[in-house]
């Protein structure tokens, strides 16, 4: 190198071109893989060599062609390559707790992908997990969320509750929009979600003139299916459209932990703003 | 004492959490051998009514020493009343009774008239001096039905105990009151409450022969009794509720064995004022407590 200084190689960068000709045998195509032009490109890879003190490749009038020491060299190339993508991965992992650990009540159903759309849009990365109440506030109490969207009313001792979120729901798979007329079961979530909840639900049908009947499906494909076989009716969350009157609505709560067990890095209030706003 | 068992703690929290409530259970011998059951049981609750309980402990302590006339006649008229749902609390006009009829009353009732009435008598002061004799705190008797009922007007914004419940049981809000509250409102744990049961049993005599007898005809057999569906067992109870407080103490008493006090207070996570099932639940959580404590009186 000019000036006596040691060759400018920044090794799994120039690895990486290493790889990236044998894998094509053309500097042309690796560069335009690479994302930038030849001469770069060309330049790197003499480095490299100069650098290993082997040729990697020969060029000639027929193209280009690996070297046995290039062949040779080739698979412990590609592990420290590997080696560093998971290195990068590994620390952007860890970074997670960028993240809003975000628990959202399985009753929540079709309104879960745009309730984590209006997050996103809103700036606010979020790691969603999709559970039964009951064992959201387990979590929340764990330490293992920062904020859970779960069915109200239900035991959330130790952890701060905001204001109830009142949303409207709709009838599928019925013949009527009158409850008093259904004579089907309706397809709920598991009781052990959220018992207090769920036996509010069997109430309020029994008030509008329902038997009271449910059938406890474990997630919301089932009870689509229950519905789709014409064994069950729906009741599904309405977030925005047209909710039916008379149909009893979902109560939520956003649940966040104690004032003093909050991680610093999240701004809870802000979620849970968000998250009310989205569902209002 | 007989170390609590974990299976039955285990049955407790699943109980409760079944049942949608927080819940605090103490069950304890009170006569033969010790042995106690409990889940959480150190823990202050508000208590509601069930302030009635020490203060007729009280109240029995301080007649037996001479210092109170059980006879002693109380005039309730009806514009000083706070009106209430039971008793002389619900009545229209004016009316007078002996001290421990109104003792009676506020016991198998929980008429809120005489239940001030009571505490007016024996004076707040000398309640908590005489509790804090017995080594059990003050907070037991804060303050009394009125006060209870003034607060939670202010809080909910209304301006009648009508109102005041809807409001309390409104399911689309979390309604607060301080009455919820062990910092603001008559207070207990539920281990300490067992004691004013197990003080209550240790003394003979008329008065609070009187007290027991008033508890033997609490006119509900809803919660604890629920546990307890058996015409020949005995069961001397009073119960708190307000909101989502619904509790009881009680004493259960089977044939030839020794009575066991027990004390279940609970806050539902449901706000709606009828919970049978919650009722129930406080059945069961006595009946499990109570369970391994059953030993016959010839032992």
């Amino acid at each position: 190198m000019a000036g006596g200084y040691p060759p400018e190689v920044d090794l799994l960068r120039h690895l990486g071109f290493f790889r990236a000709v044998a894998d094509v045998r053309h500097f042309g195509d690796a560069a335009a893989d690479l994302g930038m032009t030849q001469p770069p490109l060309s330049q790197g890879i003499r480095r490299l060599e100069r650098h290993l003190g082997v040729r990697l490749f020969d060029r000639d009038a027929r193209g280009v062609r690996i070297t046995a020491a290039g062949q040779q060299l080739l698979p412990a190339a590609r592990d420290l390559l590997d080696a560093a993508d998971d290195l990068v991965s590994a620390a952007r992992d860890l970074a997670l707790p960028e993240q809003v650990r975000l628990g959202i009540a399985a009753d929540l159903e079709d309104a879960v992908p745009g309730l984590l759309r209006d997050l996103a849009a809103g700036g606010t990365a979020v790691a969603p997990t999709v559970a039964g109440s009951v064992e959201l506030v387990d979590l929340l109490r764990d330490g293992l969320l920062d904020v859970g969207v779960v069915r109200h009313p239900g035991v959330h001792d130790g952890l701060t509750a905001g204001e109830v979120l009142v949303v409207p729901t709709r009838l599928v798979g019925a013949d009527s929009t009158s409850l008093g007329h259904i004579t089907l079961p309706v397809a709920v979530p598991p009781r052990h979600h959220q018992p207090p909840a769920h036996d509010q639900l069997v109430d309020a049908l029994r008030r509008a003139g329902h038997s009271g009947a449910v059938v406890e499906a474990r997630d919301a494909a089932q009870r689509r299916a229950l519905v789709a076989a014409g064994t069950a009716v729906g009741l599904v969350p309405v977030v925005d459209g047209a909710a039916e009157p008379g149909c009893p609505p979902l109560r939520l709560r956003v649940v966040l932990p104690h004032v003093t067990r909050r991680r610093p890095e999240v701004d809870h209030d802000a979620v849970a703003a968000a998250i009310a706003a989205g569902l209002g | 004492m007989t170390p609590t068992i974990p299976d039955t703690v285990a049955t407790l929290r699943d109980i409760a959490r079944d049942a949608g409530v927080t819940a605090h259970v103490h069950a304890t011998r009170l006569t033969g051998p010790a042995g106690t059951t409990s889940l959480a049981d150190t823990e202050p609750v508000a208590v509601a009514s069930l302030y009635k309980l020490p203060l007729a402990l009280v109240w029995a302590d301080l007649v037996a020493e001479g210092r109170l006339a059980a006879d002693q006649p109380v005039r309730l008229a009806a514009p000083n009343r706070m009106p209430g749902p039971t008793g002389v609390a619900m009545l229209l006009d004016d009316v007078t009774l002996s001290t421990r009829d109104a003792v009676r009353l506020m016991l198998a009732v929980s008429d809120n008239a005489c239940g001030d009435a009571v505490l007016d008598l024996v004076g707040r002061d000398r309640a908590h001096a005489h509790l804090t004799r017995l080594g059990l705190p003050a907070t037991l008797v804060r303050q009394g039905s009125a006060e209870e009922t003034r607060a939670v007007l202010r809080d909910t914004g209304t301006d009648g105990w009508a109102a005041a419940q809807r409001v309390l049981a409104d399911p689309d809000r979390a309604a607060e009151t301080s009455q919820y509250d062990p910092a603001l409102a008559s207070a207990a744990t539920a281990a300490q409450l067992g004691q004013v049961l197990r003080l209550l049993w240790s003394r003979p005599g008329p008065t609070h022969d009187t007290v027991r007898d008033a508890l033997a005809h609490q006119a509900w057999r809803h919660r604890i009794g629920s546990g307890f569906p058996h015409d020949d067992v005995l069961l001397l109870g009073k119960t708190g509720t307000l909101g989502r407080l619904r509790h009881e103490a009680a004493v259960v008493r089977f044939p030839h064995e020794h009575p066991v006090g027990v004390v279940v207070l609970t806050r539902a996570a449901r706000p709606e004022r009828h919970l049978p099932r919650v009722d129930a639940a406080i059945g069961e959580l006595a009946r499990v407590a109570v369970g391994p404590l059953r030993l016959a009186d010839d032992e």
